[in-house]
């Protein structure tokens, strides 16, 4: 991808690290005016990252063109309505830009916020659906692998303490869950990504309402992801 | 749509749409000057104001990036333009040091900036720099021009059948001196304008660097022109840009 994603997601790291901050400090009275420069540099830096994103809606119909020509019929749907609400929820974040600017005025902002925060929820619940779909199609390719089958078995009978206690369907689940993820480190980086990033949407929604220090280390934690991805390019998921 | 999608993915494109955009809005102000239009003048500097923060906040790894064009300008071959790149590319670090300097003291990052001082100092770094930008157009100009000169005079002895140089113009009846002079002026002029004709970049370029250069001759007092002016020069430089961007031929190299 291109310079201008890696700096944008830059961005987006500082300004959640920046939220993250300010919620830990928001009782510390000897550190009010750092807290509130932090809080001035979130506000601009997020500002900034609305205008910037203004011509995402574009990118997001052309990324949804390409995943209508994928084979796999699931990921197909998936990753093709992801990103037709991606670009839903792109061209709600540009109205309300336009209406914090001044340019449009008789609009109703909360209803504006709250449908751009729904499409992003349902893009997010997509692409995770995508990773559980991956996830499972890894898993059952793997459980009929020959060396794969013996190391299982290994693991049950080595400790047989713990298979007796646990339900052993549940404890060979979870072993080849971990072997699935550890051998696609591309797919346990983009379902945490999601899953961190869905929290953001849930508080906003009143879905599960969380605080800022939450909200903060979430979106941090997806953007540190998002920069590996981006620099690293066989971490990144494809399609 | 995919040439925009490639074109949405540089952060420097993107830059430079958001300066038109800035300049635009500048020119519109300056043109709203009646109360009635308070409303769209206040709307208009408001989003004026937004497009600059954004790409001071665009710019804030330009730096190094100007630093590194610079180690790459000492390679080249010719000594001038050696010295004229290098040194522009130099300020146009200072200029965007300064400029970051400026983004953290309007975001609150550093309190008690004095943003005035801090930004006539930028000006005169980026003034620096287009003056060696304009320096090197003109010494490209200079030697297309000889070049040229030198190709017209040598195809004149193998074809005798173009036409006589220049110097026998329709204004025969003014003294033989007066004459030679206009005479020279306008074989001057023909020149530069067959050298800029048939090189766009160069053009281009120049244009870019002659509307650019009015900024901050406005910003630092030195002659100043008005907001309108300065609006409309930064659109046409803004637009000169993207068409280099879009259409990479058109782009001066090095």
């Amino acid at each position: 991808l291109s310079p201008l994603h890696l700096l944008l997601v830059y961005f987006r790291a500082a300004q959640y690290a920046c939220s993250l901050v300010v919620y830990l400090l928001r009782n510390n009275s000897d550190r009010k005016d750092l807290v509130a420069k932090l809080k001035s540099l979130e506000t601009s830096l997020s500002a900034g990252r609305k205008l910037l994103r203004l011509g995402n809606a574009a990118n997001s119909i052309e990324a949804a063109k390409r995943t209508v020509q994928l084979s796999d019929r699931v990921l197909r749907l998936c990753l093709t309505v992801a990103n037709v609400s991606r670009t839903l929820y792109f061209i709600c974040d540009n109205v309300l830009w336009a209406k914090s600017v001044g340019l449009i005025r008789n609009i109703d902002k909360e209803r504006w916020s709250l449908n751009s925060f729904r499409f992003y929820f349902f893009s997010l619940v997509m692409h995770l659906s995508r990773d559980v779909y991956a996830v499972l199609q890894v898993m059952t390719k793997r459980s009929r692998d020959k060396n794969f089958k013996q190391r299982m078995d290994q693991h049950l009978t080595e400790n047989p303490e713990v298979a007796e206690v646990v339900v052993p369907h549940l404890d060979g689940f979870l072993f080849l869950l971990l072997e699935a993820l550890k051998s696609h480190p591309d797919l346990a980086l983009d379902s945490v990504k999601n899953i961190c990033d869905l929290f953001i949407p849930l508080d906003k929604l009143g879905l599960y309402q969380s605080n800022g220090g939450v909200i903060g280390f979430c979106g941090l934690i997806s953007s540190l992801i998002g920069i590996v991805t981006l620099t690293q390019p066989r971490l990144r998921i494809a399609p | 749509m995919d040439s925009w999608v490639r074109f949405n993915a540089q952060s420097q494109a993107k830059e430079r749409v958001f300066r038109a955009a800035q300049y635009a809005c500048a020119l519109l102000g300056s043109t709203l000057q009646n109360d009635e239009a308070a409303e769209i003048r206040r709307t208009v500097s408001q989003l004026e104001a937004h497009m600059s923060l954004t790409r001071k906040l665009l710019r804030l790894g330009n730096s190094v990036e100007a630093l590194e064009a610079a180690k790459r300008a000492i390679h080249l071959s010719d000594s001038v333009l050696r010295l004229c790149l290098t040194i522009s590319h130099l300020n146009r670090a200072m200029y965007f040091a300064c400029d970051n300097v400026l983004w953290a003291g309007k975001t609150g990052l550093i309190s008690k900036l004095d943003q005035h001082k801090w930004s006539q100092r930028s000006f005169r770094y980026y003034l620096f720099a287009l003056i060696l930008n304009l320096t090197r157009d003109a010494y490209e100009l200079h030697l297309l021009m000889e070049r040229e000169a030198r190709s017209t005079t040598s195809k004149q002895p193998s074809s005798p059948s173009i036409p006589l140089p220049p110097d026998h113009l329709p204004s025969s009846s003014s003294p033989a001196t007066q004459a030679m002079g206009f005479g020279w002026l306008y074989r001057q002029l023909h020149l530069v304008g067959t050298v800029l004709y048939s090189n766009p970049p160069l053009l281009l370029d120049l244009v870019k660097n002659s509307c650019d250069v009015f900024i901050p001759l406005d910003r630092l007092g030195i002659y100043p022109t008005g907001p309108g002016f300065v609006g409309a020069c930064g659109l046409a430089s803004s637009v000169l840009s993207i068409l280099t961007m879009v259409h990479p031929w058109l782009k001066l190299k090095p």
